[in-house]
């Protein structure tokens, strides 16, 4: 196709050429003419006399006309003698340009240079051309106009001094250059396009020439100039352009000496910030969705001048022509000439932060490893969301209490429930004693703590639980600090299922929590309107008492502080630490969260984890400050439940869009370094239920793993 | 399309070809190989039939096409390959299915008798047709692991280890059918999750979940303790040493003569289950991340893993070795599959067993070529395993 194309192409071309020939063999001397034309404008009296003369050319010119005459009825010989007189031509009348003209070889010289002589240049054997005589004056050129017919196409030839008779081709030739049309009679100018390059993408190249194999190899040339150079700069010959040295002179500071006060000024300008560009509604004609309605324009009427959205009312013309002069011109310029001069402009300092630099350099989760990374088991069996896990502190049992008023003991390692005792109502809250030489579990339904031995550990240790409970019977009777709270020994079915002990408070219990060494139980109670809010037991002597005579707020949960005798106390907005030996508020540190949901302390005890409702976990450096250190903002819904490890630096949050958000959290000693967090893994598993998601969240209390546990009445163990 | 030169050869004496090299395509892949000998045997010997091999190239189990194995193993194909041929493994077959009441936490068969610990607090003894036998009830708490002890004509001696933190060998005569405890071994402060027995069946070695190993035959002989967690497993490797694996993410060895510890083989997730071989002294672990690994018992420093066989999604909760053959070994896992692997072939297992529809939680292998399998869904699978295999 291509190659089809080339051979059009060429042949075009040769065609072309042809042609051109043709023109040039026709043209030639017309071209010439038409030169002379124009020169003969501006130098005409110069060589006026000469018209007549150049028979010699008329000849020519004649008998080229007699043949072309002959051209319509001998087509062919012409063409024959055509060819014939193209091999005979020399080829260096082909090749000789426009503005040359061969038959006088003086160049192209002012003609008046040889005004003095009687001849005008030299031909191409060097003989000289004369001047034709002059004998044409003004009157014969008057009564050659008037009797000659050929007058009119009688051009001169100044090169020559000749006058040439113009054939009816060239006659033709020039009027139709002069319409601007194309020399050629035959040439269509509106031939179809042929394109050598098209959008089309063909399996072959433009052109399938190997390339040289020059292409591969260094140039030796080059190298040898490189050589020279290399040489020439080695010897000292060759020398970098010198630096011209423009520190005197040339170019000067014109300001230098201006006040440096005014080019500050100038440096400084402000310029005044832009009037909004006008919109729909200043249009003469806007849509009529912008058109005020009656409301509108009631309302706009009543406002506050200072308050309204738009300081004109909309109006529709349906002309511009029919728009009259806007009434509160003078005003408008007024009240921006007002603005410009009261408003004090300010630069604004921006700096140029790559925001790449802004990012901190955390180390990649994959060195954080060991963290829960997959779902392994599944513990069903609850026909109600589960509300609350714990695991004992063995790592051996998991115990949960769901919405159906049952509370489950789990074996860890083979999702088997163990156990379930049926407390009757919906468990809000589970805990397990972390005291390791004990095995009771703290359940929390409606207003009532239950106790719980679930024997599932060594004879000895359930001895020493049973133990633990009884003793205060063989004390002194429960002294009934304020009647408030009712402590009372399970019997019967409850017993046989494990229930040791009834601690009924006044109101709602809603969290239970142990102190870490097994013997304080606290119990929360959120009321708004009373003090009543936390009572914290004493198991071994069945004692409770109320810490806080004054109410703070909605208690949301509370926490013992792992190692010092300090007790944290979550309200809705804030964490208040209470020391319990001096019976002092030692610090409250301020959430920055609308609705505290859950809290958790480090077991080193100086850094404690809130989750709130508003989907942030803040995490607080106790030494730091009394703001959160850090606001992690993972989590698209409500955060229900938060965790730390107790061994491992991890920490997790749950909440109600379904996952469970692992981070780790390595804390120092060294108190000038700033816990590093890292989040590390999003779990997800847990089904959402009634737009609950995850509802607790609990570590294993020795390997890396977490438990959660969710509305979809499962819990679920990822490691 | 590109020839390799190979030699095959095989150790099994009915299949033996000619030892000269051939030239096969590289592009040939196990069946075309097979295909191959086959051809040569019938030449050799009329009346061959059909046999399905499996090709080893340099001890590892062709398993894509030999130009794709040979590169991937990096083995230069300008020389002749030596070509092992075995005849391939077939898969087991299910034979029974024996329905329990609860769970089955683990069993142990030996050529005539299963028995298996359940979660309903018994033990059972079944015959391996799959037809129930006995229950053993005693324990008041969930039967964790279960082992036979010896057997002398119709007697027989078992023991069952419980939750209830107490490990009872009883006496079982199988013609008349009687089981009687003969004692109750105490002394685990905790849940005893699996026993073993020492392979002379004199000593029983007892575990506990509790960081404390015991090794007992009435009152504890000794106590090994250095595990700062639960114990999940524990054997003999051989009648001095025992093995034990833990949840502190460690395997240690002890001598049971001085009742101190050998080797430590530290990894890094918590171990669920192990097994040796006597065959190729391999321990294989399985651990929570779903992997086995096969670790040297012998080796010093402890922490080289030799192989990790991959393909489990779940924790990896059972498996063992086979009992005839050194190459292969059975897992159980809580994805609901068994694998049989073949260490040859680490990158895939020979066969999956998908028979249980929920957790498996032990797996058995007898001499016999018998495979157990029980889990969660109640049901104790067995497997018949292709015997000849045992053999080669």
């Amino acid at each position: 196709m291509k190659k089809a194309g080339e051979k059009t192409a060429l042949k075009r071309s040769k065609e072309e050429e042809e042609e051109q020939n043709q023109i040039f063999n026709f043209n030639r001397k017309p071209a010439d003419e038409d030169k002379d034309d124009d020169l003969s404008d501006s130098e005409d009296s110069v060589y006026s006399g000469l018209e007549d003369s150049g028979s010699d050319a008329e000849g020519e010119e004649g008998s080229e006309e007699e043949e072309e005459d002959d051209d319509d009825d001998k087509m062919k010989e012409r063409t024959e003698e055509e060819v014939s007189e193209e091999k005979k031509e020399d080829e260096y009348e082909h090749d000789s340009s426009d503005e040359e003209d061969i038959r006088n070889t003086v160049g192209n010289i002012p003609v008046e240079w040889y005004k003095d002589f009687p001849h005008i240049g030299y031909n191409l054997d060097g003989k000289k051309i004369y001047k034709p005589i002059r004998n044409k004056d003004e009157l014969d050129d008057f009564l050659d106009k008037m009797e000659n017919p050929e007058y009119w196409r009688t051009v001169h030839d100044k090169q020559t001094g000749s006058d040439i008779v113009l054939s009816d081709d060239q006659v033709e030739l020039v009027n139709r250059l002069q319409r601007g049309q194309f020399g050629d009679v035959n040439f269509n100018e509106y031939e179809p396009m042929v394109e050598f390059f098209s959008s089309d993408v063909m399996i072959h190249p433009i052109t399938n020439r190997p390339a040289d194999k020059r292409s591969f190899i260094p140039s030796l040339t080059e190298k040898e100039k490189v050589s020279k150079l290399v040489h020439a700069i080695k010897m000292g010959w060759l020398k970098p352009r010198r630096v011209e040295d423009d520190g005197r002179g040339r170019y000067y500071d014109l300001w230098a000496s201006e006040d440096s006060s005014i080019l500050a000024r100038h440096r400084m300008h402000l310029p005044a910030p832009k009037i909004p560009l006008p919109g729909h509604h200043e249009s003469y004609n806007p849509p009529p969705e912008y058109l005020f309605t009656d409301e509108e324009r009631a309302l706009w009427e009543q406002q506050d001048p200072g308050d309204r959205k738009l300081p004109f009312v909309p109006r529709k013309y349906s002309s511009l022509r029919q728009v009259p002069a806007f009434s509160h011109f003078i005003h408008e310029r007024f009240e921006r000439c007002l603005d410009l001069y009261l408003c004090p402009r300010q630069r604004k300092m921006r700096v140029n932060v790559n925001p790449e630099d802004l990012i901190p350099q955390l180390p990649k989760p994959k060195d954080l490893q060991p963290f829960p990374t997959t779902q392994s088991l599944v513990y069903r069996g609850h026909s109600g969301l589960v509300r609350s896990i714990s695991v004992s502190p063995s790592g051996q049992w998991l115990a949960s209490g769901s919405d159906d008023g049952s509370v489950r003991f789990w074996e860890v390692c083979s999702s088997r429930c163990m156990k379930m005792v049926q407390v009757g109502g919906a468990v809000k809250s589970v805990a397990w004693n972390p005291n390791p030489s004990v095995c009771l579990l703290a359940v929390a339904l409606d207003s009532v703590v239950l106790i719980l031995s679930p024997s599932l550990a060594d004879k000895q240790v359930i001895l020493s639980s049973e133990r633990l409970l009884s003793a205060q019977q063989e004390g002194e009777e429960p002294a009934e600090g304020n009647g408030s709270v009712v402590w009372s020994e399970a019997e019967g079915e409850e017993l046989n299922q494990g229930v040791r002990l009834k601690i009924q408070h006044p109101k709602a219990v809603h969290q239970v929590v142990w102190h870490a060494k097994g013997d304080y139980l606290a119990s929360v109670m959120p009321d708004n309107t009373s003090h009543l809010q936390v009572y914290i037991h004493q198991l071994s002597r069945r004692r409770s008492q109320n810490p806080f005579s004054r109410n703070k707020g909605l208690v949301q949960c509370v926490s013992f502080h792992p190692i010092r005798p300090y007790f944290f106390v979550a309200t809705q907005r804030s964490i208040r630490i209470y020391n319990l030996v001096k019976q002092e508020m030692t610090k409250k540190l301020q959430a920055n969260s609308k609705w505290i949901s859950s809290m958790a302390v480090h077991p080193g005890g100086d850094h404690v984890i809130c989750g709130s409702y508003d989907c942030k976990l803040s995490w607080f450096d106790l030494d730091l400050s009394t703001k959160p250190y850090k606001m992690l903002r993972h989590h698209k819904k409500a955060v229900r439940g938060v965790a730390y490890h107790r061994l491992y630096p991890l920490f997790a949050s749950a909440s109600d869009d379904g996952s469970v958000i692992v981070c780790h959290g390595t804390v120092y000693n060294d108190l000038l370094q700033n816990p590093l967090i890292v989040p590390v893994k999003v779990l997800r598993g847990h089904v959402m239920t009634h737009d609950l998601g995850v509802l607790d969240v609990t570590f294993h209390p020795t390997q890396p793993w977490v438990f959660s546990s969710g509305a979809d009445a499962t819990i679920r163990l990822f490691t | 399309m590109s020839q390799i030169q190979a030699r095959f050869f095989t150790e099994d004496k009915r299949y033996v070809v000619d030892d000269v090299p051939f030239s096969i395509p590289a592009a040939s892949e196990v069946q075309e190989l097979s295909n191959v000998i086959n051809k040569l045997l019938e030449a050799k010997n009329a009346s061959h039939s059909k046999v399905e091999f499996d090709f080893l190239v340099r001890g590892q189990f062709l398993r894509t096409s030999l130009s794709a194995h040979m590169e991937t193993e990096s083995i230069l194909t300008e020389e002749v390959v030596e070509i092992e041929y075995v005849e391939r493994i077939t898969a087991p077959e299910p034979e029974e299915c024996m329905m329990h009441d609860d769970w089955i936490s683990s069993a142990d068969a030996d050529a005539e008798w299963i028995l298996t610990g359940s979660y309903d607090k018994t033990a059972r003894i079944w015959s391996t047709e799959g037809k129930p036998v006995m229950t053993v009830p005693g324990h008041t708490d969930v039967v964790k692991d279960v082992a036979w002890v010896k057997r002398e004509g119709l007697t027989s001696l078992l023991l069952t280890a419980s939750l209830d933190q107490t490990v009872l060998l009883w006496e079982w005569n199988s013609e008349r059918n009687k089981v009687e405890a003969r004692h109750c071994c105490r002394g685990h402060a905790g849940s005893v999750d699996t026993i073993s027995v020492d392979p002379t069946g004199t000593k029983v070695r007892l575990e506990r979940a509790r960081q404390k190993l015991k090794r007992q035959q009435r009152t504890p002989l000794m106590t090994l303790s250095g595990h700062s967690e639960a114990v999940s497993s524990v054997l003999w490797c051989d009648s001095e040493e025992v093995c034990s694996a833990s949840w502190d993410h460690t395997i240690r060895i002890w001598d049971v003569d001085t009742g101190g510890m050998k080797t430590t083989l530290t990894g890094s997730k918590v171990f669920n289950c192990i097994s040796y071989s006597p065959l190729c002294r391999r321990l294989a672990s399985g651990s929570t991340d779903r992997h086995i690994r096969l670790w040297d018992p012998r080796t010093k420093d402890g922490s080289l893993v030799l192989l990790s066989l991959t393909s489990h999604t779940g924790w990896v909760t059972a498996v063992k070795w086979a009992p005839s053959h050194e190459h292969q070994l059975v897992s159980g896992s809580l994805d609901n599959l068994i694998k049989l692997w073949d260490t040859r072939s680490c990158k895939a297992p020979l066969y999956d067993l998908a028979a249980h529809e929920d957790k498996v939680f032990c797996v058995d292998w007898t001499e016999s070529g018998l495979m157990l399998s029980g889990g969660a869904d109640n049901k104790l699978y067995t497997y018949r395993y292709s015997a000849q295999q045992a053999e080669a």
